[in-house]
């Protein structure tokens, strides 16, 4: 028998699936609902949504489903939301699918944490969790969640997950409210808590379409400043744009639209059970409440896959397209279009690529290479 | 020497999972193991793993080796032993009384 460390396992196994189309990794958004109203959320509904809530899977439809996608290999397995502690029978859900085996990852915003729930958690620990602390104070953090108390209920929520040892890691948007406050935030987490800390300022239009996230969004000039103020951040960015960077990574024409690992290893599943390719494309779903996870792998997801570049656009020639954001999910959400390039996220990769000093070659008419 | 009529059964803290071809172990409740490792078996553990069900005897699991790998008695049961030690030593089965 042999006991390998995490890391070698893992990379023995990615290595393995390189050449083939394998489930390995998925989310289960449990609920959309969160007692938090964040100005940047993408998909929270209220706490009291009864419709919301009258969709949502049932604690034997996860089981069910659970079943099906151990069966077909997955191995790690996000659970978010909205909030997932708003479902009453979460840790029931959590306790199934750690019974069968799965990596889990919680994505909670710690205000349920209680006694009670850490003691749980110690006893069936995830493979990891994560908390977005919004702010270093409780003026900015609850600027940002409308929630007033969520301030100190996160952080009791962390102090109790951190007393229990459990694999946590804090992380937060930057947005216009919290700008200010970022580096507090860091240090806070790293320095003074010795935990696991990132930080993310891509903020989406929400999976309604509605633009309001954006007002907060910061603006290009600052997310990329973010990038120079953080060493460990540009030698990432520095190390993917050499991995990833030229042409042979871009999507040509006829070529296939996505990119990423998106239905090629990984899948998301909405609440009602709406399989998709990830949790910010949500237009196109399987319902997994009528059909297997089987068909909807299979075929399903496969067809999207499978979808090609129909359009000539400047992202076709564009060697910068490692260090930008732009996926078909974000052309939907932003412009409707999954081809369409994001003109914010153009000026971002460009400001990107001139901060770690890339040349960029021409390709097209680019407005955003002339300055 | 170790007694060649006990039978053996897995814990329940441990999850089995075949992913691509591998026959992985994952812990499942704190305390036990490593939740930093994944124990994975080969083809030859897989096997033994399986017959880890308390009613099959050590005897009985090394004539089984022997039959299906084609090796003889005495590499079956050096394999067979040094196998079930490193399970029981990281707490993956108990030996249960013997029934006969």
């Amino acid at each position: 028998m042999k006991a390998y460390s995490y890391s070698d396992f893992s990379l023995g196994l990615h290595r393995k699936m390189l050449d083939q189309r394998f489930p390995v990794q998925g989310t289960i958004e449990v609920t959309y609902r969160c007692p938090m109203k964040c100005v940047h959320c993408y998909n929270n509904l209220p706490i009291g949504d009864q419709q919301a809530q009258r969709e949502e899977l049932t604690f034997e439809e996860h089981c069910r489903i659970v079943d099906e996608i151990a069966k077909a290999g997955c191995l790690w397995l996000l659970y978010t939301g909205g909030e997932i502690f708003v479902r009453k029978d979460f840790l029931e859900v959590y306790t199934y699918a750690k019974k069968k085996g799965f990596l889990i990852t919680l994505f909670t915003n710690g205000i349920f944490i209680s006694p009670e729930v850490a003691d749980y958690l110690k006893e069936w620990p995830p493979f990891s969790i994560e908390i977005t602390l919004y702010g270093y104070t409780q003026e900015t953090y609850e600027s940002i969640t409308g929630l007033p108390g969520s301030y100190e209920r996160c952080l009791r929520g962390i102090r109790l997950l951190k007393e229990r040892g459990l694999p946590l890691k804090l992380k937060t948007v930057v947005l216009s409210l919290n700008h200010h406050e970022i580096w507090k935030i860091k240090e806070f987490a790293e320095e003074q808590l010795g935990l696991d800390f990132r930080l993310d300022a891509m903020v989406n239009p929400r999976l309604n379409g509605a633009k309001s996230p954006l007002e907060v969004r910061l603006r290009p000039e600052e997310i990329v400043e973010l990038d120079r103020l953080d060493p460990k951040r540009m030698s990432e960015w520095r190390r993917f744009s050499k991995k990833f960077a030229g042409p042979v990574h871009s999507s040509g024409l006829g070529e296939t639209l996505y990119q990423c690992g998106g239905g090629n290893h990984t899948f998301s599943i909405r609440p009602d059970g709406g399989l998709t390719v990830c949790a910010l494309s949500s237009a196109e779903s399987f319902n997994l409440r009528k059909s297997s996870f089987q068909q909807g792998w299979e075929e399903f997801l496969l067809k999207i896959r499978e979808k090609k570049v129909t359009k000539r656009t400047r992202c076709i020639s564009c060697e910068i397209k490692a260090i930008c954001g732009m996926c078909p999910a974000n052309g939907m959400l932003e412009n409707k279009d999954p081809e369409g390039p994001i003109d914010f996220l153009c000026r971002v990769a460009h400001l990107r690529a001139k901060a770690l000093d890339l040349s960029i070659k021409p390709h097209g008419t680019c407005d955003y290479c002339k300055g | 020497m170790n007694d060649l009529t006990k039978c053996f059964l897995k814990e329940s803290n441990f999850a089995t999972r075949s992913i691509l071809g591998e026959t992985i172990l994952v812990p499942i409740k704190g305390g036990v193991g490593d939740l930093n490792s994944i124990y994975v078996l080969n083809e030859l553990g897989t096997h033994i793993w399986e017959m880890m069900d308390g009613k099959s005897s050590l005897n009985r699991i090394i004539e089984e080796i022997c039959s299906a790998y084609d090796v003889g008695p005495e590499q079956a049961e050096k394999d067979t032993l040094e196998f079930v030690n490193s399970l029981e030593v990281s707490g993956m089965i108990r030996s249960i009384p013997r029934t006969v």
